[in-house]
């Protein structure tokens, strides 16, 4: 019997796991709570994904720093491999699909896989093409995938311009398409001028950011679908 | 006092002597694009052939009166050297840096590896030497002449996943330590190599380990020893370069023996010159891109007063001259640098 005591335990013991990052720990936790009859959802969100929140917390206080935060990511994904299996179904009003990567001549690849893992974390299906990613590459990924959302990452000045081609070709073959640009020398000025959905300074805001254009996006499909425009 | 050269300037500085004002000069790359069209190179041909290297890196000093002259120009050479496979964007008549293509450590159980017989004469080394060679011949009497290896943790990071290397770093200090050791030997004989070929100073950039991405608890516990031990074999003098807020590791950087300390615009330099006290040598900090690129002359000119009002002992940007700077610019900073007395 899940009683809520037992519930709150587990719970607080997913989340230290990841921020102690304890694979072990939280293999252990998944696979009890899913024992117990927790529900796999639960224990992601207030659990594992609670955990990853304050990681991200620590990181930004500079009390964390890359390291820590990738043996986070491990924890959290050694528990999540064990609950993804039985979650009915991500809750989070949407479910997307990404192509990620750096862009061709950059192999600045740090800052990517940290939003990388953003999505990861939300249930998100992540298409990761590396880094150094020549630019063909994003437009084809994505019309093999039919992802929602391509995100472009660039480090450096030059590197960045080959975002614009990247936009400009994704524009062409598939108008709907929603694209997010980031790197440290990119800024909300530059996506819009080159015609980017979003730009975000941070992983935190780059998930939110996607969340919202993914489930604009998901709302006029259906609404395409359905033929009505009201709501 | 005016008829003294650059090049007496610098090794000056170097020496602990005084010098009649702040040098402006760096010992990270420092080709542009104003450079490359001067000569007719494209970028992606300088760094295979040991002529076109030295002339491009000559250019700064000859257009603009930089007070250096620095090669190579990417972070690759002792990668290479190490069997790493490299890519130079050949075909590209954009300005994309060399990067690794292939590394040599796919996973932690290759990370036993051994630094290759004959090592000196792998890669690119004898191309950099050749080039090193050319240049001061050509502008040697006028600039000093420098060159630089990587950090033992930045170099580790070119040769296998720097993902891996970074939670290693936590999870088998020892193993990764081992790693750093050899790694250590290997620049130890580039770094002689271009000794003898004739550099007055050398840079060790460890940007791989910036606060930015590393504690400050695992540069002192895990990297310190390393860079103490290079700085230890280098006859010329060094300088160690980390990018970041660097102000938690500056004196450690400085207890590595090495003679300077190169710290980036992120850096509160002010403050760094507070840690090191008033005599240690610190260059810095100006940042090569969003200012001395995008900068308008008068910006330019106001940020390299800023360094020297900061107290750097020499003017010196936070990472390689960024290409594209103009020309304008360039001069900007020169003349600044050289009218200017805190
Ligand atoms: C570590 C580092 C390296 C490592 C990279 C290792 C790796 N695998 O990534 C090494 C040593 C290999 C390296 C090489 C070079 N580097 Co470097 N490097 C850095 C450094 C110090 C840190 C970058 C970093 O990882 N930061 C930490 C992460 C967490 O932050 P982040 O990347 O900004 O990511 C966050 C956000 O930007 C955002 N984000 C990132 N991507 C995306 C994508 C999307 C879609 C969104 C929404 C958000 C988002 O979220 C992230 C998480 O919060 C920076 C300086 C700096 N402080 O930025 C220079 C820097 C980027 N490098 C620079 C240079 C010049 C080089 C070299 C060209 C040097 C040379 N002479 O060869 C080479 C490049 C080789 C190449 N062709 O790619 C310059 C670029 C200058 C410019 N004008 O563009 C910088 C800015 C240094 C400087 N001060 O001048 N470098």
């Amino acid at each position: 019997m899940l009683t809520e005591e037992k519930k709150k335990e587990l719970l607080e013991r997913l989340k230290n796991a990841v921020i102690q990052y304890d694979e072990d720990t939280a293999k252990e936790a998944a696979q009890e709570a899913l024992d117990v009859g927790m529900e796999a959802n639960d224990a992601i969100f207030n659990g594992l994904v609670s955990g990853m929140q304050e990681v991200g917390r620590l990181f930004e206080s500079q009390e964390y720093f890359v390291p820590e935060l990738l043996m986070c990511a491990d924890a959290l994904y050694a528990g999540l491999d064990i609950l993804k299996p039985h979650v009915k179904q991500l809750d989070l009003g949407v479910k997307g699909s990404v192509v990620i990567g750096t862009v061709e001549g950059d192999v600045h690849d740090i800052g990517k896989n940290i939003v990388k893992m953003m999505f990861d974390v939300a249930g998100f299906k992540v298409y990761d093409l590396g880094r150094d990613v020549p630019l063909d590459k994003f437009v084809e990924e994505q019309m093999k995938t039919d992802s929602d959302l391509v995100c472009l990452s660039a480090m450096m000045t030059t590197t960045m311009t080959g975002m614009k081609k990247v936009i400009d070709d994704l524009r062409k073959k598939n108008p709907k398409v929603k694209i997010m640009i980031g790197g440290a020398p990119v800024s909300q000025d530059i996506a819009e001028k080159w015609g980017a959905d979003g730009y975000a300074k941070d992983a935190t805001n780059a998930l939110k950011d996607a969340i919202n254009m993914i489930s604009s996006l998901k709302k006029l499909k259906e609404e395409a679908e359905a033929g009505k425009i009201d709501r | 006092m005016s008829d003294i050269t650059s090049r007496e300037r610098v090794l000056k500085l170097f020496s602990g002597g005084e010098v009649d004002r702040t040098p402006c000069f760096s010992g990270m790359g420092n080709v542009s694009t104003e450079g490359l069209k001067a000569l007719g190179y494209k970028f992606a041909s300088v760094h295979l052939d040991a002529k076109k290297m030295a002339d491009s890196a000559a250019t700064s000093y000859k257009l603009f009166g930089y007070e250096c002259g620095v090669l190579p120009f990417d972070l690759c050479v002792e990668a290479e050297a190490l069997g790493c496979r490299i890519n130079v964007y050949a075909h590209s008549e954009d300005l994309l840096y060399p990067t690794i293509k292939e590394k040599v450590i796919h996973n932690e159980n290759e990370m036993d590896i051994a630094i290759p017989d004959n090592f000196i004469n792998k890669g690119r080394i004898p191309l950099v030497c050749e080039a090193i060679g050319l240049m001061k011949k050509d502008i040697g009497n006028e600039v000093a002449v420098g060159s630089y290896v990587l950090g033992p943790f930045t170099l580790a990071g070119q040769i296998m996943e720097l993902n891996d290397l970074l939670k290693l770093s936590f999870k088998k200090p020892d193993k990764v330590g081992k790693l750093l050791d050899l790694l250590s030997e290997a620049i130890i004989m580039a770094a002689g190599e271009y000794e003898k070929a004739g550099v007055d100073y050398i840079t060790i950039r460890e940007m791989g380990a910036t606060s930015d991405v590393l504690s400050p608890r695992v540069f002192k516990s895990l990297i310190f020893p390393y860079l103490k031990k290079i700085v230890g074999k280098l006859k010329v003098p060094a300088v160690i370069h980390t990018c970041g807020k660097t102000n938690d590791i500056v004196t450690s950087m400085l207890e590595t023996g090495a003679r300077a300390i190169s710290v980036d615009q992120k850096n509160d330099v002010q403050e760094s010159r507070k840690k090191l006290g008033k005599d240690a040598l610190l260059f810095g900090n100006f940042d090569p891109y969003n200012v001395l690129v995008t900068g308008a002359p008068e910006a330019v000119k106001e940020a390299m007063k800023k360094c020297i009002d900061d107290g750097v002992s020499a003017v010196w940007p936070g990472c390689d001259i960024w290409p594209t700077v103009p020309a304008e610019n360039f001069k900007a900073m020169m003349e600044a640098v050289k009218n200017y007395r805190r």
